[in-house]
C-alpha cells in the first residue's frame, strides 16, 4: 500500500521533471529538472529492490554527468535558441505520427506481452556479490566499458588539444 | 518483521534528536569559529553580547530574520529562492546514516533512586533559574517605550514554556516517586539502535548526498546574476568534483576494512583491540594502523574541500570575488547557506570519525547494551566529531588559500594515485592478515 503510493508519487515527479527538460525555455532549469528526474528514479530502483544500483545513479548520473552539463551550460552560456516557427505540416505529421505510434504500442503490448512471474533466481543486491559476479561471470563487459571510457577520454583529450587549431581530419 | 506503532514512535524520537543536534551546530559553531579565530588571532573576540559572547548567535538569529530580503534585479527568481534549499538538503540528510551511539536495551522498568532524582531535580531546577532571568529581563523591557511588541511576546513564550517543562519535569518526577517503578510502556525490552537509517549502502549515500551538495553552489552562482558569483560557482563545482573522487577512493580503504557497507558494522569492526607484541594494547580504530593513515588524511582533506573551507573554499573566496557564490544573497538565504556549510563541516566530522576514529566507541572500556553504555559512547562520539569541528576551524584560520590551478592539479594529480595507493596498501595489510 505505501510501495504503491510512493511508486506513483515519484513516477509523477520523474515524468513531470522530464516534461519541464523538454518542454521549458531555460537550459539550466532543464538540467536541474533532469537531476530531479534521475532522483525519482532512483527511488524506483530502491523499489525494485536493488539500492545499490540507486546509490550509484544518484552518484554517476545525477551528482557527475549533471554536474559536467550544467557546468558547459553556464561557461559556455548557453541561452535558449529561438526556434523558427513550425509549418502546419509538420505539426500535423508530428502530432499524427506519434499518436499512432502510441497507440499501436499500447494495443500490440497489452496483445502479446506475458507477464513474468518474476526472476527465476533471486535479484542479486548486495555489494559484494556485485563484485565478485563483476569480475568473474561479467569480466569481458567490465574490461570492455574500460576501453570504452579510455576511447571516450582520449577522443575529449585530442579534440580540445592545442592541435585541434589546424582542421583535425579524423 | 512487522513493524508498528512503537518503531515508528522510536524512529521519530530518533530523528526529533538528530535533526536537534543537527540544529544546534551552526549557534554553537558560529560562537566556536568567531572566539576560536580571535583566539588564533590574538584579539578577544565577541564579548559583548553575553558572558564570553555567548549570546551572540542569538543575535545574528535575530538579525537574519529581521533583515530585508532581496531578490536582485535580473535573477532567476525561482533557482534564487530554491538555491539554499537545495544546498541545505544534503548537508541535512547525510547524518541519517551514521552511528552515533551504543545499541542498547530499552529497560523494562525505570527505578526512581538517587541518581534519577538528582539529574531530574536538577534538570528542573536549571530550567526555572533560565525562566525566572528571562522573565525578569522581559519584564525590564516591556517598561522600556519604544520596544518592539514582538520582542516582547518572544520574551514571555519562552518564558513560559521554560517554566511549563521545568513543571512537567517536576511532575514526572513526582509521579515516579509515588510508584517507584515504573513500566517503560510499549518500548520496553526493544533494542534501540541509534542511527537513523541502518541500510545496507550506508556509505553510499554519504557519497550519493556529498555529490547531490555541488547543486546549491552552482545554482546559487548562476542564479545570481553576477559574474563574481557564477565564477564562485564554477569554481567550486568542479573543485567539489574533483575532490569527490580522492574522498570516495579514501573511504574505500576504510570499508575494505570493515567488509561491508554499512558505518555500524564500521565502527562494530573497530571496537575491538590491537595487540601488539602481546604486551600493548592498543583499541582497533583504523587510524591506529599505519595502512590507513594516508588514507586519513586524504580523506581529511577531500572533506575539506567538499565543504569548501579553507584552504578550499573558492566557493567564498572572501577578499578575491566579493563573497562567491553568495555574494547577492542577504537574510534567511544567507543564513541557509551558512547553516549548510557547517551542517556539512558537523556530517564530514562525523563521517571521518566513524570511519577512522572509531565511531561511538570509547577506548579501554566495554560499553554495557544499557542506557549507560549508550550515554558514554554518545559522549565519546559527539567529543570526537567536536575535535575534528575545532580542527576544521583551527585549518581555516592557519593556512592561506591554496591557487586555483594548484588546488586543481593537486586534487588529481597527488590525492588520487594516493588514495588509489592506499587502497592496495590496504589489501595487502589484510591479505598478509596485519589488520
Amino acid at each position: 500500500m505505501i510501495e504503491f503510493a510512493v511508486f506513483f508519487f515519484f513516477a509523477a515527479v520523474a515524468v513531470i521533471f522530464a516534461l519541464v527538460v523538454v518542454l521549458h525555455r531555460n537550459p539550466v532549469v532543464g538540467a536541474l529538472s533532469l537531476v530531479a528526474s534521475f532522483f525519482a528514479l532512483a527511488v524506483m530502483y530502491v523499489l525494485l529492490d536493488a539500492p545499490f544500483l540507486a546509490a550509484l545513479q544518484v552518484i554517476v548520473y545525477a551528482g557527475a554527468i549533471m554536474v559536467l552539463f550544467l557546468f558547459v551550460i553556464m561557461l559556455l552560456n548557453l541561452q535558449y535558441q529561438r526556434e523558427e516557427p513550425t509549418r502546419p505540416i509538420q505539426q500535423f505529421l508530428g502530432y499524427f505520427g506519434s499518436a499512432a505510434f502510441g497507440v499501436s504500442l499500447v494495443y500490440y503490448i497489452s496483445k502479446y506481452a506475458v507477464i513474468a512471474s518474476g526472476p527465476k533466481t533471486r535479484f542479486v543486491t548486495s555489494a559484494k556479490t556485485i563484485g565478485i559476479r563483476l569480475f568473474e561471470a561479467y569480466i569481458l563487459p567490465f574490461e570492455m566499458v574500460s576501453i570504452l571510457l579510455l576511447a571516450a577520454i582520449v577522443g575529449a583529450l585530442v579534440l580540445t588539444s592545442k592541435a585541434a587549431g589546424k582542421q583535425v581530419t579524423e | 518483521m512487522a513493524i508498528d506503532a512503537t518503531d515508528i514512535a522510536l524512529s521519530l524520537l530518533k530523528i526529533a534528536i538528530v535533526l536537534g543536534v543537527m540544529l544546534q551546530v551552526t549557534p554553537i559553531m558560529a560562537w566556536v569559529e568567531r572566539r576560536g579565530s580571535a583566539l588564533i588571532q590574538d584579539r578577544p573576540g565577541p564579548n559583548r553580547v553575553g558572558p564570553f559572547g555567548l549570546i551572540q548567535s542569538f543575535a545574528d538569529a535575530l538579525k537574519f530574520i529581521f533583515k530585508e530580503d532581496i531578490i536582485p534585479a535580473g535573477a532567476h527568481k525561482w533557482l534564487y529562492t530554491l538555491a539554499p534549499a537545495m544546498g541545505l538538503i544534503p548537508a541535512l540528510t547525510t547524518i541519517a546514516v551514521v552511528p552515533w551511539g551504543r545499541p542498547f536495551r530499552i529497560p523494562e522498568t525505570i527505578e526512581y533512586n538517587g541518581l534519577v532524582a538528582t539529574v531530574g531535580w536538577a534538570t528542573a531546577g536549571f530550567l526555572l533559574l533560565l525562566a525566572f532571568v528571562v522573565g525578569a529581563a522581559t519584564g525590564r523591557l516591556s517598561h522600556k517605550p519604544g520596544v518592539s511588541r514582538l520582542n516582547i511576546v518572544i520574551g514571555w513564550l519562552v518564558t513560559g514554556s521554560l517554566a511549563g517543562l521545568a513543571f512537567a519535569i517536576g511532575g514526572i518526577l513526582i509521579y515516579l516517586r509515588s510508584r517507584y517503578i515504573v513500566e517503560v510502556p510499549a518500548a520496553g525490552g526493544r533494542l534501540f539502535e541509534p542511527i537513523v537509517a541502518d541500510v545496507d549502502i550506508g556509505i553510499l549515500l554519504i557519497f550519493a548526498l556529498a555529490s547531490l551538495g555541488v547543486y546549491g553552489i552552482v545554482s546559487a552562482g548562476w542564479a545570481s546574476n553576477n559574474k563574481y558569483s557564477l565564477f564562485g560557482g564554477i569554481r567550486a563545482s568542479a573543485q567539489m568534483i574533483s575532490y569527490e573522487l580522492s574522498l570516495t577512493l579514501a573511504a574505500i580503504s576504510a570499508l575494505l576494512v570493515a567488509g561491508s557497507l554499512r558505518l555500524s558494522d564500521v565502527v562494530w569492526g573497530q571496537t575491538g583491540y590491537f595487540v601488539l607484541f602481546d604486551t600493548i594494547k592498543l583499541p582497533a580504530w583504523n587510524i591506529v594502523s599505519p595502512a590507513m593513515w594516508i588514507s586519513f588524511i586524504v580523506f581529511s582533506v577531500s572533506a575539506f574541500a567538499e565543504t569548501n573551507r579553507l584552504p578550499f573554499d573558492f566557493a567564498e573566496a572572501e577578499a578575491e570575488l566579493v563573497a562567491g557564490y553568495h555574494t547577492e544573497y542577504s537574510s534567511m538565504k544567507f543564513a541557509l547557506f551558512f547553516m549548510a556549510e557547517y551542517m556539512s563541516m558537523f556530517t564530514m566530522s562525523c563521517v571521518v570519525t566513524t570511519l577512522f576514529l572509531g565511531g561511538w566507541d570509547v577506548p579501554y572500556y566495554n560499553e554495557p547494551p544499557t542506557f549507560i553504555g549508550f550515554f558514554f559512547s554518545a559522549l565519546a562520539f559527539l567529543a570526537k566529531a567536536g575535535f575534528l569541528m575545532f580542527v576544521f576551524v583551527w585549518v581555516r584560520w592557519t593556512i592561506p588559500r591554496l591557487k586555483y590551478d594548484i588546488l586543481m592539479r593537486v586534487g588529481w594529480k597527488v590525492f588520487l594515485p594516493l588514495a588509489l595507493v592506499n587502497i592496495v596498501l590496504v589489501a595487502l595489510f589484510i591479505a598478509k592478515g596485519w589488520i
